[in-house]
């Protein structure tokens, strides 16, 4: 399978199943979308009637583009073939049983009550509550118990807000801490939090033990300001910003996300883009928000096109930045084409429910942070394990070849089958797929490839 | 005339040779947590051929 498109410029040509990328003139574009189809002989008419005398362009120079793709094609970098399906759910069998990250619910409380919140103002539906220690540790333990060989271990500070929570944060790090080396694991912690309570205990904690922070923003004041409120109403840009400001200036290059949600509101998100880069973050994330359906802020149909407009506005703001040396990053951009997961990884979806759960405050299992208060689909507990195994076995069998929809889709290998809560959400079930969000994500990685295609030629336009 | 600029890429048949130690990322823990996607993930093995 290939993908064509033309963006900024550029005509670019994938190549799904082998991973490569070519950026083309426009004959070898035509011919490339004529290739499987058409006889040579009547692809060269073609050409030749479109083409022949344009730009100096020469019968030979059509036959010889044919043949590049013909030697391309022979060198298994044109038109390769999908032969992945054997190895799908290979990657989960080899590490069957094995946890890799754990998202720690350690408050469902917060501080801000913002009208699109998935998790219902940190409650996920339910009660308020706050993890203790204990069940933190047992946490853990669980997570190191059933981490195999596995040495490198995530574990996500979540919420509600966490620093509600903050002194069991303190003391489940150091609980890890003491332990890592004597079960030869490496802990990777990340801290997501609204900023509220962000104070130099903090940032001094947070720069020291956090591999990474998500600190939530959503750009604008008056578009952060309409959702993101306290209970008594008032925006919360004014006291975080400062020290969103303080806590990245002090983390000395370590990673961080300035993490933004775009809705109805605001489907211009270049806006909110422009209002973090000039409050000094440059390592951004802003993503379509995730609500139900029929919610004043969902984004619609007629959002689309104004939202896929801003992802190409977007990856031409960041090439003209990085030729003006000021580099940022978007979560959705950081694509290594050289690099990047390997082929398993591509086909096996994300890890929800298998190698990675959620644990709420008082120490349930779910899939992932997303299904936490649906009750059906409680995997088990830290205590007992899975104990769920029909719900488990649903998502280890969820990878690209088990929704339709994705064997004919050109992004399969970018996204390896979506997010299983925004399928579920959208269609009742996990291995559905959410739409909206995959047409959102192709816009993405179009742009992604573009930028990447750009940079490499070293001709950002 | 040069029609076609191939980029370099990782080859995603080489990667079946030696790819699959589950030592990378989980998708979404640590950064969005609301859109899947594997493509920005980084690989964490070495052996791994590109």
């Amino acid at each position: 399978m290939i993908h064509q498109y033309k963006l900024n410029g550029y005509n670019i040509v994938l190549d799904i199943c082998s991973g490569s990328v070519h950026a083309v003139d426009d004959v070898a574009f035509d011919i490339i979308a004529l290739y499987e189809n058409s006889a040579k002989q009547d692809i060269l008419a073609q050409m030749s009637e479109k083409y022949l005398g344009k730009d100096g362009i020469t019968e030979s120079d059509i036959e010889e583009c044919y043949n590049q793709i013909t030697e391309l094609k022979n060198a298994k970098k044109l038109f390769t073939p999908d032969t992945f399906e054997p190895m799908a759910g290979e990657l989960k069998r080899k590490t069957s049983g094995v946890v890799k990250a754990l998202c720690l619910h350690i408050a469902h409380t917060c501080n801000l009550n913002c009208a699109y919140c998935f998790a219902s103002q940190g409650k996920y539906h339910g009660d308020r509550a706050i993890m203790s220690f204990e069940t933190g540790k047992r946490a853990l333990d669980f997570l190191v118990e059933n981490s195999g060989t596995r040495r490198n271990l995530e574990v996500d500070f979540f919420g509600g807000e966490p620093l509600m929570n903050f002194d069991v944060v303190k003391q489940l790090v150091a609980y890890a801490r003491s332990i890592e080396k004597e079960k030869n694991k490496n802990f990777r912690f990340t801290l997501t939090t609204n900023g509220v309570l962000i104070d130099d205990d903090v940032i001094d904690f947070a720069n020291r033990e956090m591999s990474n922070v998500v600190l939530s923003l959503d750009g604008r004041k008056e578009i952060h300001d309409r959702f993101r409120v306290d209970y008594a109403g008032n925006g919360s840009w004014d006291k975080i910003v400062p020290k969103f400001q303080k806590l990245v200036n002090a983390r000395g290059g370590k990673d961080y996300y300035m993490r933004g949600t775009f809705t109805h509101a605001n489907p211009d998100f270049l806006k909110d883009i422009e209002t973090m880069l000039n409050l000094g973050f440059n390592e951004l994330s802003m993503e379509p928000v995730v609500c139900a359906s029929g919610d004043p802020s969902e984004l619609t149909e007629e959002d689309f096109p104004i939202v896929c407009e801003q992802y190409e506005s977007l990856a031409k703001l960041m090439l003209k930045r990085e030729r003006e040396g000021k580099h940022f990053t978007f979560y959705h951009y950081m694509i290594d084409l050289t690099g990047g997961p390997c082929i398993y990884k591509r086909i096996s979806g994300c890890g929800s429910g298998t190698e990675y759960m959620a644990v709420t405050p008082w120490g349930d299992l779910y899939p992932c942070h997303q299904f936490v208060g649906e009750e059906k689909f409680k995997l088990g507990d830290i205590w007992n394990g899975v104990t769920n195994t029909e719900t488990q076995n649903e998502f280890a069998e969820c990878n690209v070849y088990a929704r339709s929809e994705c064997r004919d889709c050109w992004a399969r290998l970018y996204c390896s089958g979506g997010c299983a809560a925004n399928a579920y959400h959208a269609t009742g079930s996990v291995k559905g797929i959410y739409e909206y969000g995959c047409r959102l994500f192709r816009k993405r990685m179009e742009c992604a490839i573009m930028a990447e295609v750009a940079k490499m030629l070293g001709n950002e336009e | 005339m040069t029609h076609i600029k191939t980029i370099e890429t990782k080859n995603l048949c080489e990667s079946a040779k030696n790819g699959g130690c589950g030592e990378c990322q989980t998708s979404c823990q640590s950064a969005c947590k609301t859109s899947c996607g594997i493509a920005n993930q980084k690989c964490e093995n070495s052996k791994e051929s590109k």
